[in-house]
């Protein structure tokens, strides 16, 4: 298919999306790292600039959206441009929501610093935070891309996350059965984790969005749910 | 305004009213369509879009075999109405356009009153015993074209007096006036106005409880809004022929893709 529009303005328009798309995509990768760096590192100036950055990221979802209702408004756009609009926009929801966990992470640390240290915990937890940022930037590749193999790879990690999620689970509950004084830091962490776990069904849904940027369709075999919560 | 009403229709069992195979047409030594094959249903709207020369409106004028008036075409293949082939010897190309009518780019009424234009295929065809008959199907006619009220005191007034929109409605009411099963439109809204294309649109989303609708347009988006069906057509080749939601969502072929997001003209 030939590449550019004859109205090269929409060429212009539907590129600036994507790169509001990706540059969001950026702060938010950052914001899970530094979310997790500050929580192992028990660094409240980190944490504290991970919740001031979250506005950036609301502030580019809501320029996204209006540019999008411009472009459907203005260009009537159809098929593959439909697509892209369509995807970018649930993209950008994606992204804010997981900047929101990132936020909350980075909350919660600022209390947990304050509190008795759980060893072993935050090894895990920031691993698993690590999983998802590696996720996120996979999907974005396959996004900008347009890598549907790429995608199918990202949704198929999200089990690993999903059993990183249930094996930390575990572990918080023992800790807080052997310790009655764990209960309040882990049960932070325990928050925290589960942050990470929705983290990446948002990271997931986007890869469904980017195979049906690329397709046309919807992935029809859902992803095995192996969520086992009897510890 | 009836979309609510209208989603019921179609679920509803389709049948095939116009089918082509192997059609070829060339004028003179120009192989303007080149092979298609496509079934039309019965009571839906059928869009043929392409760039200008891909040989949609040439392929529209075999369907009433309006291309006969032209010395150097020639036309091959099958071309059934109901399972009867409208090429055969037997049929009369005129009693052929009384079931088959056309709406043009350019409103045409006839340099005649309002009345006139529309009771003028009817009593030809003899679809009319006496004046009462002819007034009921001039009414009538003209209420299916959604202009009589703007009309109704004035039908012995000059069609040609009426605005642009007007007269294309009225040569619409005209093309139903002899109860055709199917209506070519080749481009009915080019010469209009938003609001007029708007009441055009309408009345073609009504009509098509009645008939076979096939339109010619250069407007996409008149495509996506009018029609069940689409056809894309390019360089006299009929590349792809689908449900128009598919069409304009995730097309199959490249150079559907290409032309409906205005990457090529």
């Amino acid at each position: 298919m030939n590449d550019q529009h004859i109205v090269s303005a929409f060429d212009r328009d539907l590129e600036g999306i994507q790169a509001h798309v990706m540059k969001m995509g950026g702060l938010v990768e950052a914001a899970i790292g530094e979310a997790a760096n500050a929580m192992s590192t028990r660094d409240e100036d980190l944490a504290a600039q991970v919740r001031a950055a979250d506005k950036a990221i609301d502030g580019l979802e809501e320029l996204i959206n209006e540019r999008c209702a411009n472009l459907i408004a203005l260009r009537a756009p159809a098929a593959v441009d439909l697509r892209v609009v369509l995807s970018v926009m649930k993209i950008a929801g994606n992204l804010e929501r997981i900047g929101d966990y990132a936020k909350n992470m980075a909350k919660r640390t600022s209390v947990l610093v304050h509190m008795e240290q759980v060893e072993g915990a935050n090894g895990s937890l920031k691993r698993m935070a690590h999983e998802v940022q590696l996720m996120l930037k996979d999907v974005l590749d396959a996004f900008i891309q347009r890598d549907a193999d790429l995608a199918r790879d990202v949704l198929e990690r999200d089990e690993g996350v999903d059993q990183m999620y249930n094996a930390l689970f575990r572990e918080f509950l023992t800790f807080m059965m052997e310790d009655p004084r764990y209960i309040t830091p882990c049960m932070h962490l325990h928050f925290m984790a589960k942050n990470t776990e929705r983290m990446g069904d948002h990271v997931t849904a986007i890869a469904e969005q980017v195979i049906y940027l690329v397709t046309g369709a919807m992935p029809e075999d859902a992803r095995p749910k192996a969520t086992r919560l009897d510890a | 305004m009836y979309d609510t009403a209208k989603l019921g229709t179609d679920v509803i069992q389709t049948t095939t009213k116009i089918s082509a195979r192997n059609v070829q047409v060339y004028y003179g030594d120009t192989h303007a369509i080149k092979n298609v094959n496509v079934d039309i249903e019965a009571k839906s709207v059928t869009a043929f879009i392409g760039p200008s020369g891909c040989g949609k409106s040439t392929f529209l004028r075999c369907i009433n075999r309006m291309n006969d008036t032209i010395d150097v075409c020639r036309v091959e293949g099958d071309i059934n109405i109901d399972g009867e082939d409208i090429y055969d010897k037997r049929v009369d190309p005129v009693q052929l356009r009384a079931k088959v009518g056309m709406v043009f780019q350019k409103p045409n009424p006839f340099p005649k009153s309002i009345y006139d234009n529309i009771a003028y295929g009817p009593r030809i065809h003899g679809l009319a015993k006496n004046k009462s008959d002819l007034d009921e199907i001039v009414e009538k006619s003209l209420r299916r074209g959604a202009i009589w009220n703007e009309v109704k005191d004035r039908l012995h007034a000059p069609g040609t007096g009426l605005s642009g929109g007007q007269q294309q409605r009225l040569c619409i009411a005209r093309a139903i006036a002899t109860e055709p099963e199917v209506l070519l439109m080749d481009e009915p809204c080019s010469a209009l106005d938003p609001i007029a294309t708007a009441q055009v649109e309408e009345l073609i989303d009504e009509l098509r409880d009645q008939f076979s609708v096939v339109i010619v347009t250069h407007s996409m988006q008149q495509a996506a809004r009018v029609s069940q069906k689409t056809a894309f057509f390019h360089l006299g080749n009929l590349v792809e022929y689908g449900d128009t939601s598919q069409i304009f969502t995730n097309p199959t072929d490249e150079r559907t893709e290409s032309y409906i997001t205005g990457r090529i003209g």
